[in-house]
C-alpha cells in the first residue's frame, strides 16, 4: 500500500478508493490539498463523512452503480461545475475549484471497489472563455465588415450609375496621365473608347499647339498635388474643332503620393465662341470691323507707356472724309455703309498689320502707327493713304469717290500723353480740312 | 443466423423504452428542463449497411460529420460489446450549448462540451445497457465513455466489418431543438451466439417476459 499511496501522491488528479462497503481505503495527497482533511483522518469514513456530506447527490449514487453494477461515469464539469468541497490550494475556501470527476469500478483482489479520478479544470474553463470570446469577437467583426461590404457595394453601385447618366465627362488618369476611367460622356466628348486611349497619356491626344502647355500644366498640378483646372483646344476624331476644359483634384493612395488624378471634362466651345463674340464686339466697330474709340483709346496710352521705356516713336493719325455726307444723301445711307467699309479696308491695308485702325465715329477714322519714322517717312503713309481713299468706290450700279483729310501728331514731339496727341491730331486734322496750314 | 420473432423486437423495443424514460429523468434533473427521448427503433443490420442509411439520413447536412460516444462493456463468460451513441455533430453541439446555456458559434466541439457530451452518452448507454444486463442476466463492467466525431465512412472503420450491430434509434427534444441520434451495440460473434441465446432463452418463454423488463 506504501508503494500505492506513492503512485497516487506523484499524479497530478485527485484519486480516491472507495472500497465495497462504501468506505475510504485511498486519498491521495492532490485531494488532501485541496480538501484540506488528511489521509488519516478520512480512511474507513464514507465518502459523505470524508467530504463533509456536501457532495452533489449525483456522485453519490454513481459511486452506487459503480460497486453494484459495474458501471463507469462521467460527471462533466459542464452538468457538474463543483461536485465536491475542494479548493484551490493557498485559496480562502469561498468558491469550490471547477472539477470534473470519473467514476470507474475497480477490481482489487477479487474485491469490486471504485475508483473516482477529480480533475482541475479551471484552466480548461478560463481557455474556453476565452475562445467564446474571441469567437464572438469574431462574429461581430464578420457582420460589421459584411454590413460595410454591402454599403460599399451600394455606393459604388450609386457611383457607377451616377457616372453613367452624369451629363459631364469623367475622367481619372493614372499619375502617368494615363487614363484608367472614362465614363460615356466622357468617351463620346473624346471620340475615343478607354480601351483605345488607356496606354497613352492624355495630353496627347491634343492638338500639337496645345499639348506641350497641358503636359507642362499637369506636371505641375502632379507635383504640386494641386488642382489641375485648364480649357484646351481638341480636335474631335470626326474633324470638329473644339474647345474642352478639363478640371481635376488628385487622387492619394494609402501612404498619402499622389495616385492620380479623377475629374471633370466639358465641351466649352459655344462659351468659348460667345465669349470671343462678345469681347470681339465690345472692342470692334459693327460695321467696318476696325477697333472702336474705347479701344483705340487704350491702345494708344498703352503703346505711349510702352514707348516711354523703349523711345520709340508713335504717331496718331486722324482722318475725316470729305464729301461722304452728300454720296449719304444722294445714294441713301446703305450706300454710305459700302463707302465706310471700303474706306476702312483701303486703310487696313495701307498700314502694317501691327498698326492699329479704328472707326473714330461717324466717317472719322484714326490709325496709331508704332514706328512713325521721320516726318518724311509719315508724309509719305498720309499720302499713301490719301491716295487709297480717294481711289472710286463701286457701289454696284455707279461709282463714287470721297476724298479724306489727315491730321497727325507724334510722340513724343507733339506731346506725351495721350490727350494731349488726340488734341493735335484732331486740331490739324480740321486744319487740313479747311485747307489751312496749321 | 436466425431472425428474431415480431414479439422478441417488440420486448426488446419495450426493454429499452423503459430504460431510456429513466435516462431522460436523469437528464431532466441535472438541466432542470423537460427532455424527451421518443421510443425507439430497434433492428439488427451489418456495419455497411448502417453507414449507408447513416449517410441518407445526414445528406444535405452541413459537413456529414458524426460524434460518436464510445463504451466498452465485459461480462464476466467472455461475452463483451462495444456500445456508441452517434449524433450528428451540429445536433449534439446545438443542444450541449442549449445545456450549457451557451449558443456561441464555434465551429467543433471543445473539450468541455465533449465532456458534457460524454456524459449524456454516458447515462444513455449505461441505461441501454441496464436492459440488454438485465436480458443476459450477467453483469457488464463498462470502461469510461470516450467522444470522437468522425464523418461517416469513418465513423465505425475501427469496429470488424463483420460485427453485427443492434441498432436502437432514438430522439431527444429539448425546447425547441430535436435531435435524432443511434444505440448501437457492436458484438463479436461469440457474442452474437450468447445474446441470441439469452434472448431466445428469455423470450421463448413467454412467462419470462416480464423479467426481461
Amino acid at each position: 500500500m506504501n508503494c500505492d499511496s506513492l503512485i497516487a501522491d506523484s499524479v497530478s488528479i485527485g484519486l480516491v478508493l472507495v472500497d465495497g462497503t462504501g468506505r475510504v481505503c485511498l486519498w491521495n495527497g492532490w485531494i488532501e490539498l485541496r480538501a484540506a482533511r488528511p489521509s488519516a483522518q478520512v480512511l474507513g469514513l464514507t465518502l459523505g463523512e470524508a467530504f463533509g456530506a456536501r457532495i452533489d447527490p449525483r456522485i453519490v449514487l454513481v459511486v452506487r452503480e459503480a460497486l453494484d453494477f459495474g458501471w463507469s461515469s462521467r460527471l462533466s464539469h459542464a452538468l457538474h461545475p463543483m461536485p465536491l468541497p475542494l479548493f484551490q490550494p493557498g485559496s480562502e475556501h469561498g468558491e469550490r475549484m471547477l472539477q470534473a470527476v470519473d467514476v470507474t469500478p475497480v477490481d482489487i483482489d477479487g474485491e469490486r471497489c471504485c475508483l473516482l479520478q477529480v480533475r482541475d479544470v479551471t484552466e480548461t474553463v478560463r481557455r474556453e472563455a476565452l475562445l467564446r470570446q474571441q469567437a464572438r469577437q469574431l462574429r461581430e467583426d464578420i457582420q460589421r465588415l459584411s454590413r460595410a461590404q454591402a454599403e460599399l457595394q451600394r455606393s459604388e453601385m450609386r457611383f457607377r450609375e451616377l457616372a453613367r447618366q452624369a451629363p459631364a465627362g469623367l475622367f481619372e488618369a493614372d499619375s502617368d496621365a494615363c487614363c484608367v476611367f472614362l465614363n460615356e460622356r466622357c468617351e463620346q466628348l473624346l471620340g475615343h473608347r478607354l480601351a483605345q486611349v488607356a496606354g497613352t497619356p492624355w495630353p496627347e491626344l491634343l492638338p500639337a499647339v496645345e499639348e506641350a502647355r497641358i503636359r507642362e500644366r499637369w506636371l505641375l498640378a502632379v507635383e504640386s498635388a494641386t488642382r489641375f483646372a485648364e480649357e484646351f483646344r481638341y480636335s474631335h476624331p470626326d474633324g470638329s474643332p473644339l474647345w474642352m476644359r478639363a478640371e481635376a483634384g488628385p487622387l492619394r493612395d494609402p501612404q498619402g503620393h499622389i495616385s492620380g488624378f479623377i475629374g471633370t471634362i466639358q465641351d466649352v466651345t459655344e462659351f468659348h465662341e460667345r465669349a470671343s463674340r462678345n469681347e470681339f464686339r465690345a472692342n470692334h466697330d459693327g460695321l467696318t470691323s476696325l477697333l472702336n474709340r474705347d479701344r483705340f483709346e487704350r491702345h494708344l496710352r498703352a503703346a505711349i507707356s510702352g514707348a516711354r521705356e523703349v523711345t520709340d516713336r508713335l504717331a496718331l493719325l486722324f482722318i475725316d472724309l470729305d464729301g461722304f455726307k452728300s454720296i449719304n444723301d444722294t445714294h441713301g445711307h446703305l450706300a454710305g455703309d459700302t463707302v465706310l467699309k471700303v474706306v476702312a479696308s483701303r486703310v487696313r491695308r495701307v498700314v502694317r498689320s501691327e498698326d492699329r485702325v479704328a472707326r473714330y465715329g461717324g466717317d472719322e477714322f484714326a490709325v496709331l502707327l508704332y514706328e512713325a519714322g521721320d516726318e518724311k517717312t509719315l508724309s509719305a503713309i498720309v499720302a499713301k493713304i490719301t491716295h487709297a481713299v480717294a481711289l472710286p468706290i463701286n457701289l454696284g450700279h455707279c461709282h463714287v469717290r470721297v476724298g479724306c483729310s489727315i491730321g497727325s501728331a507724334v510722340y513724343p514731339d507733339d506731346s506725351q500723353d495721350p490727350l494731349g496727341l488726340l488734341t493735335s491730331a484732331d486740331r490739324r486734322m480740321y486744319a487740313a480740312k479747311r485747307g489751312q496750314p496749321f | 443466423m436466425r431472425a428474431f420473432s415480431e414479439l422478441e423486437m417488440d420486448a426488446l423495443t419495450e426493454a429499452f423504452n423503459l430504460s431510456l424514460g429513466e435516462a431522460a429523468a436523469t437528464f431532466s434533473a441535472i438541466v432542470r428542463e423537460e427532455i424527451d427521448l421518443t421510443v425507439p427503433v430497434v433492428e439488427f443490420v451489418s456495419r455497411e449497411e448502417l453507414t449507408r442509411r447513416l449517410q441518407s439520413a445526414q445528406d444535405g447536412c452541413a459537413d456529414g460529420r458524426m460524434c460518436r460516444i464510445n463504451q466498452h462493456f465485459q461480462a464476466d463468460e467472455g461475452f463483451s460489446t462495444d456500445a456508441l451513441l452517434l449524433f450528428p455533430e451540429q445536433g449534439s453541439l446545438e443542444i450541449v450549448r442549449r445545456m450549457l446555456g451557451d449558443d456561441t458559434s464555434i465551429e467543433h466541439i471543445t473539450e468541455l462540451e465533449q465532456d458534457a457530451l460524454a456524459e449524456i452518452g454516458n447515462i444513455i448507454i449505461n441505461s441501454c445497457m441496464n436492459s440488454l444486463a438485465g436480458l443476459i442476466g450477467s453483469e457488464m463492467v463498462g470502461s469510461l465513455p470516450r467522444v470522437q466525431c468522425r464523418s461517416i465512412p469513418r465513423l465505425l472503420d475501427d469496429k470488424a466489418p463483420d460485427n453485427l450491430i443492434l441498432v436502437a434509434r432514438i430522439g431527444m427534444s429539448m425546447s425547441a431543438h430535436n435531435l435524432s441520434g443511434f444505440v448501437l451495440f457492436l458484438m463479436d460473434v461469440p457474442s452474437i451466439d450468447n445474446f441470441m441465446a439469452q434472448v431466445s432463452r428469455v423470450f421463448g418463454l413467454p412467462e419470462a417476459l416480464p423479467e426481461a423488463k
